[in-house]
């Protein structure tokens, strides 16, 4: 496990300095008996280790939407796309890393959603399509064990 | 009755229209502005006050906004100046003032010389009986929502904690049975993952039911409730809550236990929200005839006199007209830098209260 571990956080802080990101975060399931709950597991460019306390149901916050829907989710400009109401209330990690503008992508094993990648700048910078893209060119379809599907970069 | 002599009269009366706060203007049959004293001036924009000295007919119509009428706040269908049959010896204009806006008066308007039609205006600001007629029926209204919110929640969360979660729960235990049973593996299968996604509805359920308002507060009180909604905030924001719990289990009236829970939730939510830190602390306890709690941070802080809050600002406001509804008294301190506190005190007369408890177990 820590051999794994440790490639992760290598993988993730790769991930952040190649292309400039200000938060790159991996969540995984958690397994049955601890209800699926969901947890942000690694984090790089983290301002605090309030990811690691957070606990996620299937179908809440970043990670839980991923997971439930099998679909990416790019939110460009975190003030003008969510409301300030849904942020505080489901989305916690953005305002604990602070950040203004993200894409988060499932990682596959076996046709499961089994994590979830989330990148993401602070101030000034945005993701773009264009970014979006980019992140699944640098990642070749594989993170890890994981596979990204290319469709959902469409 | 004093009979004033007719000079003392009319030395009063000039007085008056000099130093009156009231404005005071004279109108001739053409509506047009004849007198008016140190009052109206002061509150009559320059620019339209040589409209009115040009003895243009109508003139004053620049400076009214419209009375309030049965159908209208501001209107100007049959008014004051037009109409002689209807009666304004009392009602509600609006005038352009020089450099206040548009400003509410009391006006009364009355014909004081039949034969040439001289007829006097007399206004009276009332933006601040308006102003504090607003906040007070603020303040009322702001009770019944908060008191209607919370009796609405407590019976949906009874609702689903008492029959809804309960008969979820019957269904788990019948599928349980149903396992063992003589069945075959493929609908053993089905059955084992029908009864996952049941517990995690039961689950939803529950947590819903405990967000809606926490059973335990009623049947538990205070310390048990916010232990665990502070492990919820955990969960859910990563901030960690160091809760201090000074009560050994003595209970409140209900309605007192609402209120301490709502704010120090309500708290929390700003610090999580706003404070932007890893850790909040929570202070519980009871001193003379008094309880108290402390919600502290070491956040980043906000100047409590700034009028420009983040977020609507209401909650705050909410808070204050919580502990009002229970005679307690909340204080916000907060530096920028240094983190705030929220201090809540509400008197309990403990005495009385606790055997208001005892007397319903």
């Amino acid at each position: 496990m820590s051999q794994s571990s440790n490639q992760y956080q290598m993988k993730i802080d790769q991930l952040r300095e190649q292309l400039g990101y200000d938060f790159v975060s991996l969540a995984f399931a958690q397994s049955a008996s601890d209800g699926f709950v969901i947890t942000w597991q690694f984090a790089s460019g983290n301002l605090n280790n309030r990811y690691k306390r957070i606990v996620l149901q299937s179908g809440k916050g970043i990670a839980g939407l991923v997971f439930k829907t099998g679909k990416p989710m790019l939110v460009s400009n975190v003030k003008e796309e969510l409301s300030p109401q849904d942020l505080f209330n489901d989305y916690p990690i953005i305002i604990s890393e602070r950040l203004n503008s993200l894409a988060a992508i499932p990682l596959y094993q076996l046709d499961r959603v089994e994590g979830v990648l989330l990148a993401g700048f602070r101030e000034g910078k945005t993701v773009t399509k264009n970014n979006f893209r980019q992140l699944y060119d640098s990642l070749k379809g594989q993170f890890g064990d994981f596979r990204i599907k290319e469709s959902t970069f469409r | 009755m004093i009979q004033p002599s007719a000079k003392v009269t009319t030395e009063l009366l000039l007085k008056m229209y000099e130093k009156s706060s009231d404005a005071i203007l004279f109108f001739d049959e053409n509506n047009n502005v004849i007198a008016m004293n140190e009052a109206a001036l002061s509150i009559i924009d320059p620019g339209m006050l040589t409209q009115i000295g040009s003895g243009e007919s109508n003139s004053f119509c620049f400076t009214c906004r419209g009375y309030t009428s049965d159908d209208e706040l501001m209107s100007c269908l049959n008014c004051y100046l037009s109409n002689s049959t209807k009666d304004f010896s009392s009602f509600q204009v609006f005038l352009e003032t020089k450099d206040r806006g548009v400003i509410p008066y009391s006006a009364n308007f009355q014909e004081i010389e039949v034969e040439s039609g001289i007829r006097v205006l007399m206004l009276r600001d009332l933006t601040n009986q308006l102003l504090t007629q607003e906040s007070l029926n603020r303040n009322t209204m702001m009770k019944s929502i908060i008191k209607a919110q919370e009796d609405e929640r407590k019976r949906i969360s009874r609702e689903l904690h008492d029959s809804v979660a309960q008969e979820i729960l019957s269904s788990l235990v019948d599928l349980r049975v149903l396992k063992y049973l003589n069945v075959q593996d493929d609908a053993l299968q089905k059955i084992q993952q029908t009864e996952a996604s049941l517990t995690r509805l039961l689950d939803q359920i529950r947590n819903l039911s405990v967000e809606l308002r926490p059973a335990s507060l009623d049947d538990l009180g205070l310390e048990a409730a916010f232990r665990s909604h502070f492990k919820w905030v955990q969960k859910n924001y990563g901030v960690i809550v160091h809760f201090t719990a000074e009560l050994n289990g003595v209970r409140f009236n209900s309605e007192i236990e609402t209120v301490v829970y709502r704010i120090c939730q309500e708290s929390l939510l700003n610090a999580l929200k706003y404070a932007d830190v890893d850790e909040v602390s929570v202070r519980l306890f009871e001193s003379e005839q008094m309880l108290e709690m402390l919600v502290m941070d070491q956040g980043e802080g906000f100047n409590v006199n700034m009028r420009d809050p983040k977020g609507t600002g209401l909650g705050l406001y909410g808070m204050k007209e919580r502990a009002e509804l229970v005679n307690g008294e909340l204080t916000i301190t907060s530096e920028i830098g240094k983190g705030t506190t929220v201090h809540l005190q509400i008197p309990t007369g403990t005495a009385s209260s606790n055997r208001k408890w005892q007397a319903s177990e």
